[in-house]
């Protein structure tokens, strides 16, 4: 019986280890929308700040360090993003596409390119200490849930605590409440003089920049090995730009969104396990194929997109100016 | 209240400059191969070897060059069709990025019609109903999110996107789920594998001296001429241009606009759904990387050319050459990835992006209240 409960133990706590990254990319990818800008270069950006994240954590043998470089790299994509929606009035889903397709070529191509010079993270002291969980004095001694909530690493927590600070800035600071504006109708912003260049440019880097951590998060997660043929984010901006969706735009509800998320994500996983260790209760989960697992979130936001359009209802936290350019003249 | 007046306005251009568009294209272009060479010769790659290898497509190496043009010709249709289907959905401002999944899912239906019906009937009979199949199984797909948008208004960005993903899901359940029902396996193989079609489901080739001629891409070379023509010459085709242009326009015209959308973008799905029916046909299985991401290189492919019929055939054929040229040249150099091609491609179409503005804006210099005064 304790097998078991070990089994559900290693299950909670791989929907967090595993899917927080989904979480970085959702929220940096809301700052982003919020301001009226649809990046569908998650993949990419997150690609790039792991990349260059993960090589110059190497080189310093430094996690911040690694943090800082994700963040910028994953944020010069924003900017690449921002002079080009924002200045050159280029449509958004093609720039955002192209950025993913550029994004996961740089990816290879620096990679491959490293060869044998590629750094291996188990030479590099800093970053697995730094990714190493902490127990959290107290709670992670509970069992099953101190284990799965309180004993992760730094970065979950970090993780979290940036969608928090996210949901404050966008709902109770004056400056969020500009750039909501901006999202929702640049026009009239314009007009009550909010700058809406500025606005458009700082957050795309700042929401890049998020994903980017996301990304090095990955890059760490997958012990830093880099393969030939996969990507270490491996679809998982993809599944960002649907949970910005399902979490109705509100980087709290993507804490939660996460979790759904990474509940159908990890048992894709672990059905075996769980239904070995359940017999009786859960091993229906074995006549389950797991690419329903792999397909839900998609599926999942399909049906919220479908039914949320069908109600028009007034809740739904989507910018109204989602994926138009605003072009000053034609206001 | 002193109001800082920025330097310079920006207003839009009325007239196109063809001239000057052709030179930011070159331009881009050769950026693009520059940056290329810098980063090849970081990684102590001699570019114009490279290159020359990507151009050649590797042909004067091989001992069966016909065989070198019969494979691109495999990559170049798919592109080709999904491109073409694409801008014409991009012309009415439906930002179809669900190539992907209604690629698959034309491919799936036109295997299952292969897998059901092969053997039963003559060859021309089986591609003609694979075709069907695949365009009603892409077509489908996409009409039921355009049917969404021009009646709740539904962001079909977003769920073409999402309905891609759904797509892949699905063609990966058939080819890696074992079982008595799935006839999509061979059932010879112990590990899940997709069966091969019988003979009479492959697509037809021309025998013209040792080299087999794909029908496929005669097929694809009139369709081209055919949305020429109705996106010209006929009233569906002006009615396509009006919606693109201003839905307020057209309706005021008296055009019924939810019926003009909902058509095309079947049409746009349908002839995604044929490229994956002939992508599958011309390959003889199916396979869970189908698509070789046409949906998404089709949508660089599309606003390369402007969503003009004849500068797709152009921009297909050109970037089908960097991606095939990589992929051979990648097998010669250890140290560079066949998605070079992918970063070369990124690199244009943002130089590209970035021309647009300089042919479709203007940019005037404010004059200030002193000049005027003086």
């Amino acid at each position: 019986m304790n097998n078991s409960i070990d089994v559900l133990t290693l299950f909670l706590f791989n929907i967090i280890l595993v899917n927080i990254p989904l979480l970085y990319g959702t929220v940096g990818e809301i700052v982003i929308e919020k301001a009226g800008s649809l990046n569908l270069g998650v993949e990419g950006t997150m690609a790039v700040g792991a990349i260059f994240g993960y090589l110059a954590g190497c080189a310093a043998n430094s996690l911040v360090v690694g943090l800082l470089v994700a963040f910028l790299a994953a944020g010069l994509c924003g900017l690449l993003f921002a002079v080009l929606t924002v200045s050159f009035q280029a449509n958004q889903n093609v720039t955002g596409i192209t950025i993913t397709t550029f994004g996961l070529g740089l990816y290879f191509f620096v990679g491959k390119g490293m060869g044998d010079n590629w750094p291996a993270m188990v030479e590099h002291s800093a970053l697995v200490e730094g990714f190493a969980p902490l127990n959290i004095p107290g709670l992670s001694s509970i069992p099953v849930l101190g284990k799965a909530l309180f004993s992760h690493n730094i970065l979950v927590y970090l993780g979290i605590a940036i969608a928090v600070a996210v949901w404050w800035y966008l709902s109770c600071t004056m400056t969020g409440l500009k750039l909501r504006s901006v999202g929702e109708n640049p026009g009239a912003a314009d007009s009550v003089g909010v700058n809406i260049t500025r606005y458009k440019y700082i957050h795309l880097v700042l929401g890049s920049g998020i994903m980017g951590l996301g990304g090095f998060y990955m890059a760490l997660n997958m012990s830093g090995s880099f393969e030939g043929s996969n990507c270490w984010i491996n679809g998982y901006g993809w599944i960002a730009v649907a949970l910005v969706i399902f979490a109705n735009w509100n980087p709290v509800m993507a804490i939660l969104g996460t979790l759904v998320f990474g509940f159908f994500n990890t048992l894709q996983i672990y059905a075996g396990a769980l239904a070995g260790a359940f017999p009786n209760a859960l091993s229906w989960l074995n006549a389950v194929p797991p690419h329903l697992f792999k397909a839900l979130p998609f599926l999942i936001t399909a049906i919220v997109l479908i039914v949320s359009s069908i109600r028009a209802k007034e809740g739904s936290g989507q910018p109204a100016a989602l994926g138009l350019n605003y072009f000053r003249e034609e206001r | 209240m002193k109001r800082q007046e920025p330097l310079f306005r920006i207003v839009k251009r009325d007239t196109a400059r063809p001239g000057q568009q052709i030179l930011a294209y070159v331009a881009a272009v050769a950026i693009a191969l520059v940056i290329g060479a810098l980063m090849l010769l970081s990684l102590g790659v001699d570019p114009l070897d490279f290159y020359k290898r990507i151009i050649t497509l590797g042909i004067p190496d091989s001992k069966f060059p016909a065989r070198i043009v019969e494979n691109f010709i495999k990559l170049f249709v798919p592109l080709l069709l999904t491109s073409l289907a694409l801008a014409l959905a991009f012309k009415m401002r439906f930002w179809n990025i669900g190539g992907e999944g209604q690629f698959i899912m034309g491919a799936i239906l036109a295997s299952v019609a292969a897998l059901k019906l092969g053997g039963t009937l003559p060859k021309p009979l089986m591609i003609l109903v694979m075709a069907l199949c695949g365009m009603v199984g892409g077509g489908l797909y996409g009409v039921f999110v355009a049917a969404l948008k021009v009646r709740f208004n539904t962001n079909e960005t977003l769920l073409t996107l999402m309905l891609n993903y759904v797509a892949l899901y699905l063609l990966r359940f058939f080819g890696e789920t074992a079982g008595e029902w799935n006839f999509f396996l061979d059932p010879a193989s112990p590990r899940p594998k997709f069966i091969k079609f019988p003979e009479n489901a492959r697509m037809i080739t021309f025998d013209l001296g040792g080299f087999q001629l794909n029908l496929s891409l005669i097929i694809a070379i009139a369709l081209c001429v055919l949305i020429f023509v109705y996106l010209k010459y006929t009233k569906q085709g002006y009615e396509v241009a009006v919606v693109g242009d201003s839905p307020n326009t057209a309706r005021y015209a008296g055009m019924k606009v939810s019926r003009i959308v909902v058509r095309t973008i079947f049409m746009s799905a349908a002839l995604i759904g044929l490229a994956g029916a002939f992508s599958v046909s011309s390959a003889g299985i199916l396979s869970a990387s189908v698509t070789n991401n046409v949906g998404w290189t089709g949508i660089v492919v599309a606003w390369l050319a402007k969503l003009n019929t004849v500068g797709i055939v152009v921009s297909s054929l050109l970037i089908t050459v960097l991606q095939f040229g990589c992929q051979n040249a990648s097998t010669t150099f250890a140290s560079i990835d066949a998605n070079f091609a992918d970063l070369i491609q990124g690199i244009i179409l943002f130089a590209v992006l970035a021309a647009d503005f300089f042919t479709r804006f203007q940019v005037v210099r404010t004059k200030s209240t002193k000049e005027v005064s003086k």
